[in-house]
């Protein structure tokens, strides 16, 4: 009896494994094959079309570190993460506050918010491209007509503007994620807790700051790091909104390696710049997972 | 539960495991492995717009109509985005097997990394005394190979003139000279219409545009030996010329490319235009009332003194070497130049991708075109030019053909040079000891 059980066990055991291989090769293939050949590969200098290149240890580190390149575009990364997180999480909650509320048409209300998190990227950047525009942009067209400017504005060719209008656009596209979050976290607060600041005579303003926002609370860490990391790493809308112009103003880290790697074919250095990205958003990676692992204990 | 025994019952867990393994295995299948008995070719260009896929659909049927058993797909790359496209293709090996209309500097880069196939064959196979006399000399590599052929010529820094505008400002004849054109561009920059469309992007156009204006000041960025020789008096007269221009420019031709540069011109916000022949077709077809005002001729230079420097990026044709279909690629590549489909190439942009063949420029079917014969004397003009242009990879008869053209387009070096200059006002000799540094480093590099 026993040494069926252990047979029965092994070959579930077996079958177990069989189950999970495909996907442990899945996550080898797409994630620990690139992360370990990203690191082997920035120890070369290599020539991107034809991946030939020679051994030249930590000098692409050494070099990184030294120019003031790779310093420009971790200042410009942390202004656009910033800059933009903040922007999400205050027009975010906002948002779901008023979403929140019995309004006419909410659920259509909550469904056209999503619209910008949906749209493709390119989509979004044609279209604020087209508002931006010194020419014909709608931008410029209001701020003209009402008087505030005299002559169009540079919205993206010029500092600070390049940088601000990025980071509104991103802010545009991604606050949509934290209405999300937060008005599912909304729904599930009592409303006795209301009731009782009501009774103690807090105003609307005092209720949100001593009921709702400690309720967020939770939530609003894991939005924040989520978004911290995906911002951090965000390419294609800054691509293609400045290609990280005017000069290198608003070029962070991912354009940096974008450029190293096919701009001036050099995949070494460009895998030197990912590697030490990765080793920045490890720290946020290492803060999420503690957080997710203390709230479950929790 | 019900389920789970009909499941239990009907498949065997081994049954469905190996069920899974077998499809996953065909899925896994390279298309190559399920095509052999076909030839399939990816063509890429960036010259795309829908005249010239058009033109070229028909290129492909007529094609395919004579070789059944080879298909040909076309794919579209960017003037912007064909580098980065590329080194991606070729470091993963995922090539295409024709690539036409990338600029000749980047065919002799790819070649001189061994990136690129010999194309003697082809050009015999075209007709190689049919060519206008050097139009192949661009293309020449350093071991006397042909890298690729032209598919044909175009002069990108012509200057689009509205006559209307300097009828009306009273300007009588198109500047030649910088001081010529500051006055006629002050002249004509009234409210809402702006002298001219400048590139002042971080972009290859700004760095290619710029190149020429150093040539019109005398200037180059390479010395015929190929010494970096970017930091001289033209370069300096040609930096605060263009930043003198910027007060005539829209505000936000500090993000231009070359689509903005042209539609500025083509929409009538600007007085003047650069750019290719493409101007032309725009013109007719999207802005029809102006098309009776243009005309264009060569960049003006700082002294009637220097020489006019037209920038041609040679429009070519080649075949990368790691190509599974180089057989089928080469016939395809010659068949591109076959009169009839190739006429029809060259009218679906009149002007702007000029003939390199002496018997289509000189063809019946290829001068009955409206526009062509509407502008003959631009289109002429142009012709002419571009015979005579020049790029960062062969800046003159004299320069040696420049294989490391490509990546310093493509590092922005030259255009962050005006940025740094015209927009953020930064010490022209620092900004010049970086620009040289840098493409020194990428010389050498």
């Amino acid at each position: 009896m026993s040494s069926s059980n252990t047979l029965l066990e092994r070959r579930y055991a077996a079958l177990g494994l069989m189950l999970i291989a495909p996907t442990v090769l899945v996550f080898c293939a797409v994630i620990i094959y690139p992360l370990v050949s990203a690191i082997y590969l920035s120890f070369f200098n290599i020539f991107t079309p034809t991946l030939e290149g020679e051994w030249v240890g930590l000098s692409n580190y050494t070099e990184l570190l030294q120019t003031g390149q790779f310093w420009s575009a971790l200042g410009n990364t942390l202004i656009w993460t910033i800059g933009t997180l903040s922007l999400q999480i205050i027009f975010g909650i906002a948002m779901a506050l008023v979403l929140h509320q019995n309004i006419w048409f909410r659920s259509l209300a909550r469904s056209l918010i999503l619209f910008p998190y949906f749209i493709s990227t390119v989509v979004a950047v044609l279209v604020w491209k087209w508002l931006f525009n010194d020419l014909y942009g709608i931008m410029n067209h209001l701020l003209i007509s009402a008087g505030i400017i005299d002559f169009p504005m540079d919205f993206l060719g010029t500092m600070p503007n390049a940088m601000v209008s990025v980071i509104l656009v991103g802010a545009w596209k991604y606050f949509p994620f934290v209405v999300i979050a937060v008005l599912a976290r909304l729904q599930s607060i009592p409303d006795a807790l209301y009731e009782a600041a009501k009774i103690d005579g807090a105003g609307p303003i005092a209720r949100f700051f001593d009921v709702t926002l400690p309720q967020l609370r939770e939530v609003l860490v894991v939005i924040i790091l989520l978004r911290a990391i995906w911002d951090f790493k965000e390419f294609d809308l800054i691509f293609l909104l400045t290609g990280g112009g005017p000069i290198n103003d608003t070029q962070t880290l991912p354009l940096l390696v974008y450029q190293e790697a096919f701009a001036l074919n050099d995949m070494g250095r460009a895998s030197a710049y990912a590697v030490v990205m990765m080793a920045i958003m490890l720290v946020f990676m290492i803060v999420y997972i503690r957080r997710t692992r203390s709230e479950g204990g929790s | 539960m019900t389920k789970r025994s009909i499941l239990a019952n009907s498949i065997s867990r081994r049954t469905a495991l190996q069920g899974l393994t077998a499809t996953t295995a065909l899925a896994a299948m390279p298309i190559r492995a399920r095509a052999q008995s076909n030839a399939t070719i990816r063509w890429w260009s960036p010259q795309a717009s829908p005249a010239q896929v058009a033109a070229y659909e028909f290129q492909i049927a007529q094609f395919q109509a004579l070789h059944p058993d080879i298909t040909v797909v076309f794919e579209t790359t960017s003037d912007e985005g064909y580098a980065p496209q590329l080194a991606a293709a070729f470091s993963s090996g995922e090539v295409p097997d024709i690539v036409t209309h990338l600029p000749s500097f980047a065919v002799q880069s790819y070649y001189a990394n061994g990136l690129v196939e010999p194309f003697n064959d082809v050009i015999e196979a075209i007709g190689a005394d049919d060519y206008f006399p050097g139009a192949n000399d661009v293309f020449q590599a350093a071991d006397g190979n042909y890298c690729g052929t032209g598919i044909g010529n175009s002069a990108a820094n012509m200057m689009w003139l509205r006559k209307d505008l300097m009828q009306q400002a009273g300007i009588e004849s198109a500047p030649t000279t910088w001081d010529e054109m500051r006055t006629a561009v002050t002249a004509m920059q009234t409210g809402g219409l702006y002298g001219a469309p400048l590139p002042y992007g971080a972009n290859s156009m700004t760095s290619l545009i710029f190149i020429g204006f150093i040539h019109q000041a005398g200037g180059q960025v390479f010395s015929p030996d190929l010494e970096v020789a970017i930091d001289n008096e033209g370069t300096r007269n040609a930096l605060e010329f263009y930043r003198e221009m910027r007060e005539f420019c829209p505000p936000g031709a500090t993000n231009y490319s070359w689509g903005e540069s042209l539609t500025a011109f083509v929409s009538g916000a600007t007085a003047t235009g650069i750019y290719t022949g493409r101007v032309l077709a725009n013109v007719r077809d999207q802005n029809p009332s102006i098309a009776d005002h243009i005309t264009c001729v060569t960049y003006p230079r700082m002294s009637e003194d220097i020489a006019p420097w037209t920038f041609n990026d040679f429009p070519s044709v080649f075949i990368p070497a790691q190509s599974q279909q180089k057989d089928a690629a080469k016939l395809f590549a010659a068949f591109l130049f076959d009169p009839e489909g190739y006429i029809q190439q060259l009218h679906a942009a009149p002007g702007h991708v000029l003939p390199v063949l002496q018997s289509i420029n000189n063809s019946p079917l290829y001068q009955d075109n409206d526009i062509i014969q509407k502008y003959a004397p631009e289109v002429e003009l142009m012709a002419a030019s571009a015979a005579g242009g020049y790029n960062l990879g062969y800046e003159s008869a004299d320069h040696a053909s420049n294989e490391k053209a490509g990546e310093i387009i493509g590092s922005n070096v030259i255009s962050e040079l005006v940025q740094r200059v015209v927009l953020n006002g930064d010490n022209v000799d620092e900004a010049l000891g970086a620009a040289s540094a840098t493409i020194e480093g990428i010389m050498q590099g």
